[in-house]
């Protein structure tokens, strides 16, 4: 159980080695080429850049980002598994840079299960306390212990190939544990799993969580993983960390437009070509044909810092939502019955715009493909962003 | 006699018709939707068949007192049963030739066996992969030498007047005759087929290893494993399938040693460890004054059988002790 912390850690992987490259004569002020949203320099291709992270005893905390963002790269650079091109990386008061992974006290469990084929679960899962040439009833002991933790105890005896998906993740996770690690490493463990066995197994995380009481370090593209399981969420974007904080701050405060967009599903409703307007020291926005007075708070925030009109995208959530005779039209094109909600998708003047009705005393067929409805949304729900930088002015 | 189906009151019923010409319908069926795969492996079913299967109906001259010129089946055949196997028994050449044979294939096996898996491991873990790949290509490079060049190159280094000799002259000693002592010929055969060969036949297991999961590497690096451990528990167990298929052919080709090169090596002076029954076989069947080529063939077959045998076996113990065979 340890503290991590990570200072200014980046990633560069070097231009490969097959011959000398032709340099291109760079012009004076020319921007850093940027292919695929990631950054490419002399050096090579910064996959990760400008991490700093203090992770508290015991806290689980989940790195969150789309494909490539350097997510992973990060996990593997606190496992030891990729160098750290620059930065500092503690486990507790120790510097890790050039400890070796196995002198860390860290386990890890992978996407793929990385279970070792020829052997039996029981196997697997001493493998690591046999290496360390523990007595052989100390090692029976832990690996029936968490086997037993993990409800795994049965499948002691057979073979991965023998075991279900879900299965072998749970082996998977076994061998980590049985080494009582001080940080435990997830990278997307449930990936590989179908979406039922994935909300079982997301269950299960949350109950181990509770058992061992480790510090947990776990990376998924899923958003929903992201927000059931972590104290923390950090969210990651080509390379960069875009928002740290709580499911519940990421969710009601999204820094940016691709946080605001990330996070949550359906996914937010983004209202283009809006415009923040200020008349006499009040704030208002203008989105699509009507005028919204912000709140208090917003007016607040926003004149501390000096807000002056500009374009703005507004973001509001759908589950913000609410039917309002007096408010925007839509024309709905999709409706989706979920059971205690209806998802509307609507255009609304050419935009699309989902939003999350209750189906309590609701007349469903007034609320059918083709039918007209009218909404609105209460200006303190709303998320105003800048068109230039993405940033959330409020 | 033939199956039949038990009926719901345990009585015999007589096979249904109508199935054996839906199994039909369906054979035909398959056959159609597969015929461009089968046409294109029908130039290889005739190759095998020409030069594989229909030469073994020469086999039937081990059976006969056979002259060249004679007809294999004719009016004239001279058969003898197994006269010429009951010949080959009561050779005084018999266990000298079994001995030479069996003995160079096994040490050929001991050090030829595992070294290409050692190769192949080693590579496999070297961290530099331009230098693995730089040094797999001069292992490699050594298979290509033709077996006329590869003896040239021996009595060039080890003949009387060699460099090796003419190394431990310089070091005081006294000239050696490698290529005419006994003693020395199983050694210069052997090392010399391996070193000709190791690298080519490292390739299949390199193969094997590209494809182990890079997961698991890391997953024991975290465990705490060495290099050297992880090639033994990562590494060794991936390719073991491919090994035992190996070590089951290996096994099945033990009394099978060619006899070209083991000819151009042979003379006077190691000919009481060089006589095997590859180059026995083709001088009494080919290069004789009398060709006996009926003996000759029974004494080929022997060996044939052996190998079968040893085959046979080989991948019955396989099957038993492990999951894998090559049937």
């Amino acid at each position: 159980m340890a503290s991590l912390t990570l200072k200014d850690i980046k990633k560069v992987y070097p231009n490969t080695e097959s011959g000398p490259k032709k340099k291109k004569k760079k012009k004076v002020d020319e921007p850093e080429k940027e292919k695929a949203n990631l950054q490419i320099t002399d050096e090579g291709v910064v996959a990760v850049q400008q991490f700093s992270l203090d992770i508290a005893d015991r806290e689980f905390i989940v790195l969150v980002g789309p494909s490539g963002c350097g997510k992973s790269t990060t996990l593997r650079m606190i496992a030891g598994l990729e160098e750290i091109s620059s930065g500092e990386l503690y486990i507790g008061d120790r510097l890790v840079n050039e400890v070796a992974p196995k002198d860390r006290d860290i386990a890890m469990v992978f996407q793929s299960y990385a279970l070792y084929p020829h052997m039996t679960v029981y196997d697997n899962m001493a493998f690591s306390l046999k290496l360390k040439k523990m007595p052989k009833d100390e090692i029976d002991k832990k690996v029936r212990e968490a086997a037993e933790i993990l409800d795994i105890t049965q499948y002691l005896d057979r073979k991965p190939k023998a075991l279900s998906g879900g299965q072998r993740q749970r082996v998977a996770i076994g061998r980590a544990i049985v080494r009582s690690p001080q940080v435990l490493l997830m990278d997307e463990p449930l990936s590989n799993l179908d979406a039922k066995l994935r909300n079982q197994m997301r269950a299960e995380i949350i109950k181990l969580r509770q058992k061992i009481n480790t510090t947990f370090i776990y990376v998924t593209h899923d958003q929903t993983e992201a927000m059931t399981l972590g104290d923390r969420i950090v969210i990651m974007k080509d390379g960069f960390i875009q928002q740290i904080g709580t499911p519940q701050e990421v969710f009601n405060h999204p820094v940016n437009l691709f946080v605001a967009g990330f996070i949550g599903t359906p996914q937010m409703n983004f209202f283009e070509g809006s415009r923040l307007v200020e008349e006499n020291g009040r704030y208002a926005v203008e989105v699509m044909d009507k005028k919204v007075v912000l709140s208090e708070g917003q007016q607040k925030a926003l004149k501390a810092k000096g807000q002056k009109s500009c374009p703005v995208v507004v973001g509001v959530r759908p589950v913000h939502m609410t039917l309002d005779e007096g408010g925007f039209t839509g024309k709905i094109e999709v409706s989706e019955m979920m059971g205690s909600e209806l998802h509307l998708h609507m255009d609304v003047q050419g935009a699309d715009v989902v939003a999350i009705i209750p189906t309590v005393g609701i007349d469903l067929e007034a609320h059918s493909i083709g039918k007209t409805v009218r909404f609105s949304f209460k200006p303190e729900l709303m998320h105003i962003f800048d068109v230039d930088t993405g940033k959330n002015l409020l | 006699m033939r199956k039949v189906k038990d009926g719901p009151a345990g009585e015999a019923l007589a096979p249904d018709p109508a199935s054996r010409k839906a199994k039909t319908r369906r054979m035909w069926r398959r056959l159609r939707e597969n015929h461009p795969f089968l046409i294109m492996v029908l130039p290889a079913v005739l190759v095998v068949f020409l030069f594989n299967y229909l030469p073994i109906y020469g086999v039937l001259i081990a059976f006969q007192d056979f002259v060249p010129g004679d007809q294999i089946v004719g009016p004239y055949t001279h058969w003898i049963g197994f006269g010429n196997f009951k010949r080959f028994f009561t050779d005084v050449q018999f266990w000298p030739l079994m001995k030479n044979t069996f003995l160079l294939c096994i040490y050929g096996f001991i050090i030829g066996f595992p070294l290409p898996i050692i190769i192949a491991l080693m590579l496999n873990a070297m961290k530099g992969k331009k230098a693995g790949k730089v040094l797999q290509t001069i292992f490699n490079g050594p298979h290509f030498i033709s077996l006329v060049v590869l003896v040239g190159m021996l009595s060039l280094f080890f003949g009387t007047d060699g460099l090796v000799n003419n190394i431990i002259v310089a070091l005081g000693g006294k000239p050696y005759s490698f290529l005419l002592e006994s003693k020395a010929f199983r050694p210069l055969y052997i090392l010399s087929s391996n070193w000709q060969d190791f690298g080519w036949s490292a390739i299949i297991y390199i193969a094997a290893l590209s494809n182990v999961d890079p997961g698991q590497h890391e997953a024991a690096i975290l465990d705490g494993a060495s290099r050297f451990q992880r090639v033994l528990h990562v590494d060794l167990p991936a390719i073991m399938p491919m090994i035992s298929v190996m070590l089951i052919m290996s096994i099945g080709g033990l009394m099978g040693v060619g006899y070209e090169k083991v000819l151009l090596m042979q003379n006077s002076g190691n000919n009481d460890v060089s006589q095997i029954i590859a180059t026995y076989v083709y001088k009494l069947g080919l290069s004789n004054r009398d060709p006996q080529q009926g003996y000759a063939a029974a004494i080929g077959l022997f060996n044939s059988i052996i190998n079968v045998v040893l085959l046979i076996i080989a991948n019955t113990t396989s099957k038993k002790f492990s999951e894998n065979s090559l049937w």
